[in-house]
């Protein structure tokens, strides 16, 4: 039987083919971000094991919790008990160690900011065992309190060489100069995982870094013999409390770990469109399986008239799935590498530097592509399969064309009842704000209601969308055909659906939030100039900004803030450092109750929405645990409404910040001009004092909107990109569809050959057949997406969307040109049509 | 579209010189036809006759321009349709001939109204409501216009099929077993409307059959063997041509 099967297969080899790349992009999405994230994990590990090698033990204060967000940052310490350490028995060497804020600037004078990576500071360690993967490649250690070692990336990119002058930012002050003395490597990287790297004299990085007389790690290696294990423990019973000693080992996977966390919203991402293509080509599987099974019911006939069994019928029909499935998933995973490596090209253009490691194949994501692809493809080809059992022997004598069944009163029941479920869901989400649940729900229950609908839907939106055309001969010839077969042309367009639904959702989510930015900003936003960094990649912009707008006679107001990490609840979350004198003046907060005032140094103002969830009230008590200090014991000081412009359901005052975070980067500053200076008249004069902190960028509220919305457009770019895949494959599904109807029909085209129908006029009717069903796709794509993308948008007004735009003529752009790619999809089935052979088909029998 | 006269003065509506049609590779081939030279006469029902393998469906599927010779000539009128490239001969079937097939004739999505007027819609033309009228009447379809072929019996497809070979007043139908699969009553309802079709509106038609009595229907007879014309009779009865076709060794 399996003998069959297999040869039937490879008898439709283009078939195949096109089967089979519906599950293949889906596999690859899988693929692609499995091999990406280990590739990118196994950098890293590399990377880390190199930068502690030589290192047995290292020494860091304890931190109350390890985040993502909090690596790289412990609380500093005194920087004698260095000398603690190295009294212990078995210690070979300890040296201290200290990494903090630095922003080089290049030769014109612009920072040098890499993408995602930070930008360090270092002190430089003697003892060049322990300073393990940093070695010197050109000239030396800094020696002066202004010589400096960069890293070989920074210095390949920039230019510079020993001998070099360099200008370097801090957390505090403004540039200052230094002479580059030498080019550091870390092993055969150039640089740390693409941060860039300013080292300095140890002492000269104490004081620039504000930290004099501290470190904030201090490494240590054992003499030989001794198990760092052993080592650590001897260690750690000199320590001060406060202190604690850890091995490499330790270090090294706390860091990897910190990485693939920090990577794994990426994979979720990725695995998402890959579901998403995965249910477009389980609709595309699905349906051709079916026109299979229909065309070869006589074939089936006749097995079971010679003695087949249904299970034989069954098998042979699943079998042929698995085939498909398993060149499905072996296509898939080879382009999914190959996405994997485009990807990793793509983040670097785009700034996010990764360091290199060869593309990481496990066998997980092997496993992975060929459970996914082969798993969908049989799932999908069940019922057809099931189907092919039903066939009785009889209809091997009979003529095969069997008439398109009718639509099963159960299937409209339970489809009709979804739908009208869905669309109240969807209509509830619409009336009123935060209504993801109803809005999720309504969405799917729509979107099956519909799928188990459509065939019913098919003939007359044929009808209707193909009367203007119904005049000439191939276009009335292409509406009927399209509504031929009610079933094949519905499933065929639910493929297009999703992706259309999808695109159209998503434009009208961004729409909306971009409208809703423009609504926020005007109306939280009092401050005539909003100060940012000019890279979203950077931590914060150095304090002496505001220090330095503080000095010019046009500013009349200047307010810092500081954005921090902190656990709530055992949760880690954002909480964010104002000034109360002078916040309320640049911001409408929508304070509530209590007051800003009253934030002192113990003080916390939370968002009235998470406020009335947690059940605070002005004076509660309100435990935070912060990385460094740890758990303290703060009050609820009011509530406020308005988060959009602070960006953070927490707000501390900065003393409160300053007091329990080691970083003095303000993430914004806010600007409001004195009395009777115009916006135009502070822009410049900010401009003309921050000529130094090319880092920062002034706008005022009309150019802070517009990078807003610029920002969403990238994004929604990379989502389109995507999404389109899923079109994609379900134009592929019409190929596919179209080819099978064809073949089908060879008769028919022969006929119609043999009584005078041209060669363009049969592929004409195709085209239009083809525009047709990918019209009735793009049709309800586009009323669903509009209806999805309303209901979301609505529901995510807790997220900061409070005006609900939706667009017209970008979604219905995209629906006709989904229409017209129908004839992009006709071009092979269209010429295959065209090339019947007349006598084949009209004469044999 | 003039008419090639022969010296009798009856027209030629078709002519085959010469032709030879070789199937499969030069070592292996079957020689279909061999060397056949024959003549149609205009507004004359003519039948083609002969065992399975004689060639006769061969011949009429090159006569109608679906088919092409290995050598030698076809020419329906004074047209030479060796030399017509495909969409000439698209526009040959569409405009001056008719096809009626032994099954599957019909169009399944279309009407039988739709159907009859396929040639002259895919021409863009539109079909002279009276002449529609009249042959509509002479199958007998009158009040089986707006059903689809499903709705139809192997009989009515196959009238309707000859309704539409007539609408555009071609030069030549050639029908291919179109009985085949018809009952005897229907089959000859069929012939009769053939034969009407001759005699009333003055329609050259060949065919191709197995049948006798529907070869009794012809004006002339034509019997191929081997690839070859080795018999033919005028003014044909079944009995007669039962006989002859004993004599090819049937």
């Amino acid at each position: 039987m399996f003998g069959l099967t297999l040869k039937g297969l490879l008898a439709r080899k283009v078939r195949l083919l096109l089967t089979a790349v519906s599950v293949m992009l889906g596999v690859a999405f899988v693929t692609g971000s499995l091999v990406l994230t280990d590739t990118v994990n196994a950098a890293f590990d590399q990377l880390y094991a190199g930068l502690t090698k030589g290192t047995d033990v290292s020494v860091r204060s304890k931190a109350a919790f390890t985040d993502t967000a909090t690596m790289g940052s412990p609380k500093p310490f005194d920087a004698k008990v260095v000398d603690q350490i190295r009294k212990v028995d078995g210690v070979a060497a300890a040296e201290g160690s200290l990494t903090g804020f630095a922003l080089m600037l290049d030769k014109s004078g612009k920072p040098i900011q890499p993408g995602g990576a930070p930008t360090l500071a270092a002190g430089f360690q003697t003892d060049r065992e322990l300073a393990g993967g940093f070695s010197m490649r050109k000239g030396r250690g800094p020696e002066a309190p202004t010589e400096v070692v960069i890293d070989a990336g920074t210095a390949r990119k920039q230019g510079f060489t020993p001998g070099d002058p360099i200008k370097i930012m801090f957390e505090t002050g403004g540039q200052r100069q230094f002479t580059v003395v030498g080019i550091a490597g870390f092993g055969e990287a150039d640089n740390l995982a693409g941060a860039t790297l300013a080292t300095f004299q140890m002492s000269t990085a104490q004081e620039l870094l504000g930290r004099s007389g501290q470190f904030d790690t201090i490494d240590v290696r054992g003499k030989t013999g001794i198990k760092p294990d052993e080592l650590r423990s001897r260690i750690a019973r000199v320590l001060p409390t406060g202190l604690e000693a850890v091995t490499s080992e330790t270090v090294s996977s706390e860091a990897s770990k910190s990485v693939s966390d920090a990577l794994s919203i990426f994979t979720k991402i990725f695995l998402g469109f890959a579901a998403v293509s995965l249910l477009v080509g389980s609709f595309i599987i699905w349906n051709t399986f079916s026109i299979l099974v229909t065309q070869r019911s006589r074939e089936h006939a006749l097995l079971r008239a010679i003695g087949a069994g249904r299970r034989q019928i069954l098998g042979s029909v699943l079998a042929e799935a698995v085939v498909v499935g398993l060149v499905a998933s072996g296509l898939g995973l080879g382009v999914g590498l190959a996405v994997a490596g485009g990807l990793r090209g793509l983040m670097s253009v785009i700034g996010m530097e990764l360091p290199s490691a060869s593309l990481q194949l496990h066998l997980r994501t092997v496993v992975a592509a060929f459970a996914v692809g082969v798993g969908i493809t049989v799932v999908a080809a069940l019922a057809p399969a099931w189907k092919a059992t039903r066939t009785p022997p009889i209809a091997a004598l009979r003529d095969a064309a069997t008439p398109a069944k009718g639509v099963s009163r159960w299937r409209l029941a339970v489809g009709g009842l979804l739908f009208v479920g869905g669309v109240a869901g969807l209509i509830r989400a619409m009336s009123a704000d935060s209504q993801v649940a109803a809005a999720g729900a309504g969405a799917l229950a729509t979107f099956f209601g519909l799928t188990m609908l459509a065939p019913v839907a098919v003939r007359p939106l044929v009808r209707v969308l193909g009367a203007p055309i119904a005049g000439s001969v191939t276009g009335g010839m292409g509406r009927l055909n399209a509504a031929r077969s009610p079933r094949r042309t519905a499933s065929t367009a639910t493929a297009l659906v999703i992706g259309l639904a999808l695109v159209v959702g998503i434009t009208v989510v961004a729409s909306s939030v971009k409208a809703s930015v423009g609504d926020v900003v005007d109306r939280a936003n009092k401050a005539d100039l909003i100060l940012k960094s000019a890279s979203q990649f950077a931590p914060g912009f150095p304090s002496g900004v505001a220090d330095k707008l503080r000095r010019v006679p046009e500013v009349g107001t200047v307010s810092e803030m500081r954005f921090g990490v902190a656990q709530i609840d055992g949760a880690t979350t954002y909480v964010a450092g104002v000034d109360p004198a002078t916040v309320d003046r640049m911001a409408n907060l929508g304070v509530e109750s209590g007051s800003l005032a009253a934030l002192g140094t113990d003080g916390v103002l939370v968002n009235t929405d998470v406020a009335t969830l947690k059940g605070l009230r002005v004076g509660s008590p309100f435990p935070v645990k912060f990385a460094q200090s740890g758990d303290r014991k703060l009050r609820v000081a009011g509530t406020f409404t308005d988060k959009t412009l602070v960006g953070s359901s927490y707000l501390v005052s900065l003393d409160t910040y300053n007091a329990n975070f080691s970083e003095r980067l303000d993430i914004a500053v806010l600007v409001g001009a004195r009395k009777g200076v115009t916006t135009e008249q502070v822009k410049q004069a900010a401009k003309a004092a921050l000529t130094e902190y090319p880092n920062v960028a002034i706008s005022d509220s009309a150019e802070l909107k517009k990078t807003q919305n610029d920002s969403v457009d990238q994004l929604l770019g990379m989502v389109y990109v995507m999404l389109l895949l899923a079109v994609v494959i379900a134009l592929l599904g019409v190929v596919n569809t179209l080819a099978l109807s064809v073949l089908e029909r060879t008769r028919e085209l022969g006929l119609l050959r043999a009584v005078g129908m041209t060669r363009t006029q049969v592929r004409s009717a195709v085209r239009w057949e083809a525009v047709l069903i990918a019209a009735v796709g793009a049709l309800l794509g586009l009323g669903l997406g509009l209806a999805f993308g309303a209901a979301f948008s609505r529901s995510l007004a807790s997220i900061g969307i409070v005006t609900v735009a939706v667009p017209i003529v970008q979604p219905l752009v995209c629906a006709v040109i989904a229409a017209l790619a129908g004839v992009v999809a006709a071009i092979f089935p269209a010429r295959r049509a065209a090339k019947v052979d007349i006598l084949r088909a009209v004469v044999t029998e | 579209m003039s008419m090639v006269k022969s010296p009798s003065g009856v027209r030629t509506a078709a002519r085959v010189v010469n032709a030879t049609k070789l199937y499969g590779r030069a070592d292996s081939a079957v020689r279909a036809l061999d060397n056949v030279s024959v003549e149609f006469q205009g507004a004359a029902f003519t039948a083609i006759m002969g065992p399975s393998g004689s060639g006769k469906s061969t011949l009429l599927h090159c006569l109608a321009g679906l088919d092409t010779l290995t050598e030698g000539q076809v020419l329906i009128g004074d047209t030479d349709v060796s030399r017509l490239n495909d969409a000439d001969l698209t526009l040959l079937r569409r405009n001056r001939l008719g096809f009626i097939f032994q099954s599957y004739n019909l169009v399944p999505t279309l009407t039988a109204e739709e159907n009859i007027v396929l040639p002259l819609r895919l021409g863009g033309r539109k079909a002279d409501p009276q002449w529609l009228a009249q042959v509509v009447t002479a199958v007998g379809l009158a009040d089986r216009l707006h059903h689809t072929p499903a709705e139809l019996s192997g009989g009515q497809q196959q009238r309707v099929a000859a309704a539409r070979a007539l609408i555009s007043r071609p030069e030549i139908v050639f029908a291919d077993e179109p009985t085949g699969a018809l009952d005897s009553r229907s089959s000859a309802d069929l012939l009769r409307f053939l034969r009407h079709a001759v005699d009333e509106y003055g329609q050259t038609i060949v065919m191709v059959t197995h049948d006798a009595v529907a070869a009794g229907y012809a004006d002339r007879v034509l019997f191929l063997r081997d690839g070859r014309v080795v018999d033919e009779m005028t003014e044909p009865t079944a009995d007669r041509i039962l006989d002859a076709m004993k004599g090819l060794g049937e």
